[in-house]
């Protein structure tokens, strides 16, 4: 009987000291010491800036170390020209190299351009939307592919934001592969 | 005459003409009597500086040990002096009641019991500065290896801060358990003399329900000898375990093989010396002059005195091997504590340590209870020096001259020390008032072996059977 009340009371102690914990909100903790951080952690929220953001916009035209700026104007004739001029700095595209690129690819475009290149994505084969051209029906340069890359074209949005320079210019190299194949 | 036989050389223990009842009258009197006005101006004493200890220790946590006057190359000063000195008072009532034990001295039986209560008081001072001294003091149970959630992080076994945890905790529990085993007989005792029902059912819980029979009796004599003979190794290991502190590193001063002996040494040194200082008081204040006699404290000096000359042949040992060791690290150190800014602590240090428990060689110091009161207090702040120069000297001024520097303590420091000084007495005296601090039982089994009126009546039979 004694050992039946030991156990009771330390279920009763387990149960009392663990239901304090709510789901819907972060645990308690024991002195947080070093568990928030003093410095501006990215993409946190702060006081010191105007839009309480802690990431700031660079200041206009400056350029950092390892970035080329992208000369050719978001404008049709922009992407004439880079269609006519534009041609791609890798000098050797290696098996590495495409498939790298076959992974972005992957990764950024398969969901529209579908894996093939030929315009039928997942989005558009379950008709989310439309419009969505295969490579073979469009006359592209290495030079088109990377400036629609990096601006976006119509529907197309720009993913400069997502893939560096490099990446581009290796995403261009597989689209051109994947258009040789169509 | 008797078939007890007895070195007549032998000195009384036991003066007085007492009888049992008599031994059971003057250990129970302190305990059953009210504290008079004195008690409670030196307990209000006590208790202030206790009290102005915790605010102290409240505001280094707080605050931050930035509150102290150690620095960036001191980082160590007078927490970790107070720690080992504290410990090392501590070490004395252990070997009191187990080494002395295991050497069948009769005399310890008297001073043991409070020596016991000295010991574990202090380790309760002692224990709060490795505590207190770390900057998260908060985070102190990571010491232990504890099962975890971070993977099951354990501590590292290498370092001697936490052989120190194992050592003091240890020593801690097993003199709490000897100390307490020690005092069964005699708070049953209390327990059957109680006239309230209050202090009956307190002493009745406190004695366990001890009811004195023969094969009680028989096992409370093997644990008695059972923990003394563990207590002996661990006396000795303990304070080892803390001069390994020292002894590990690689400062100059610090790194040498024979700090494990020479601190033990100094901590029975000065253990027997705080020991001493009580017991004088205690002796005249609980009216115990007829159990802690002359001769007591005439042993406990000598004992001061023996140690005193090991702790004065480590220091001289320590000289030489520095001039033999050519290197010379180790020699400016010995140069700075005699010469350096803190030349003054050195020699304080050596002259309290090492001259002042020789006058014990002369009988008429060493029997006056007066110069044994002053010797034995002034050995206390000696080996508080030996601790401080061991650790300042040696810290302040080492490899790298570019980090040279000075030590001064802030009243934060002090006020710590003072606070466990106050929490110390505040112990003992409660102590005093509440337990039988001479152990009753073991007297009366010496009683007739080494009682005044028993020796006189053996004498006189012996006397008469020669002629």
């Amino acid at each position: 009987m004694k050992t039946l009340y030991k156990f009771v009371a330390l279920a009763g102690v387990s149960a009392l000291t663990t239901s304090c914990f709510n789901k819907e909100n972060p645990n308690y903790q024991l002195f947080p010491n070093m568990y928030e951080s003093v410095a501006y952690e990215t993409y946190s929220e702060s006081k010191a800036f105007p839009n309480g953001k802690e990431g700031q916009l660079p200041a206009k035209g400056s350029i950092p170390r390892g970035f080329e700026p992208y000369e050719y104007e978001n404008t049709p004739e922009g992407l004439a020209a880079a269609k006519a001029n534009l041609n791609s700095p890798l000098t050797e595209v290696t098996p590495e190299d495409l498939e790298e690129g076959k992974k972005l690819f992957g990764i950024y475009c398969a969901i529209c351009h579908g894996d093939s290149g030929d315009g039928k994505g997942n989005l558009v084969k379950k008709e989310k939307f439309l419009g969505v051209p295969s490579y073979l029906d469009r006359e592209i340069t290495p030079g088109s592919v990377f400036h629609v890359i990096t601006y976006g074209m119509n529907s197309m949005g720009s993913h400069k934001n997502q893939l560096t320079q490099h990446e581009r210019w290796l995403v261009t190299e597989y689209v051109m592969k994947l258009k040789s194949e169509l | 005459m008797s078939s007890h036989y007895e070195a007549p050389i032998r000195k009384p223990l036991v003066l007085g003409d007492k009888s049992y009842h008599d031994v059971t009258v003057d250990v129970a009197r302190p305990v059953e009597g009210r504290a008079n006005k004195q008690w409670w101006i030196v307990f209000s004493i006590a208790l202030v500086a206790f009290l102005w200890g915790v605010g102290c220790v409240a505001y280094t946590v707080s605050t931050g040990i930035g509150t102290w006057g150690s620095n960036k190359t001191v980082g160590w000063a007078w927490d970790i002096t107070n720690f080992v000195w504290w410990v090392g008072i501590g070490h004395a009532g252990t070997l009191i009641s187990a080494v002395l034990l295991l050497f069948r001295q009769k005399w310890r039986m008297a001073i043991n019991r409070s020596a016991e209560a000295m010991t574990i008081f202090s380790v309760c001072q002692a224990g709060m500065f490795p505590v207190f001294h770390m900057g998260r003091p908060w985070l102190a149970f990571w010491v232990l290896p504890m099962p975890n959630q971070f993977g099951s992080l354990w501590v590292n076994f290498n370092s001697p801060l936490l052989w120190d945890v194992f050592a003091i905790s240890t020593y801690l529990s097993v003199s709490l358990v000897f100390w307490w085993t020690g005092l069964l007989p005699d708070f049953a005792m209390l327990r059957d003399r109680a006239i309230s029902p209050f202090t009956k059912r307190v002493y009745s819980i406190l004695s366990f329900g001890w009811s004195g029979r023969a094969k009680d009796w028989q096992r409370f004599e093997e644990v008695s000898l059972v923990l003394a003979g563990l207590a002996t190794p661990l006396v000795l290991s303990v304070h080892t375990i803390v001069s390994f502190d020292f002894a590990t590193s690689v400062i100059p001063g610090w790194h040498t093989t024979i700090l494990p002996p020479y601190f033990v040494a100094g901590a029975i040194f000065s253990g027997f010396a705080m020991v001493n200082t009580l017991l004088i008081i205690m002796r005249k204040v609980s009216g115990l002059e007829d159990y802690i006699t002359i001769q007591h404290i005439e042993l406990m000096n000598i004992i001061v005195m023996i140690t005193g000359s090991i702790v004065g042949v480590a220091y001289i040992t320590e000289l030489v091997i520095a001039w033999y060791s050519g290197v010379e690290y180790e020699q400016y150190a010995f140069l700075n504590r005699a010469t350096g800014p803190y030349w003054w602590s050195y020699w304080l240090m050596m002259t309290c340590n090492v001259i002042s428990p020789q006058v014990m060689w002369f009988k008429k110091i060493r029997t006056s209870i007066m110069a044994s009161f002053i010797i034995s207090l002034v050995v206390n702040v000696g080996m508080w020096f030996e601790r401080f120069v061991i650790i300042v000297t040696s810290l302040h001024r080492d490899y790298l001259p570019s980090s040279w520097t000075m030590f001064s303590p802030t009243f934060v420091d002090a006020g710590f020390y003072i606070g466990t000084i106050g929490f110390f007495f505040v112990l003992f005296l409660l102590y005093a008032r509440s337990f039988p601090v001479i152990a009753q039982a073991e007297v009366k089994t010496i009683l007739k072996s080494s009682g005044d009126n028993f020796k006189r009546a053996r004498e006189n039979g012996n006397h008469s059977h020669n002629h």
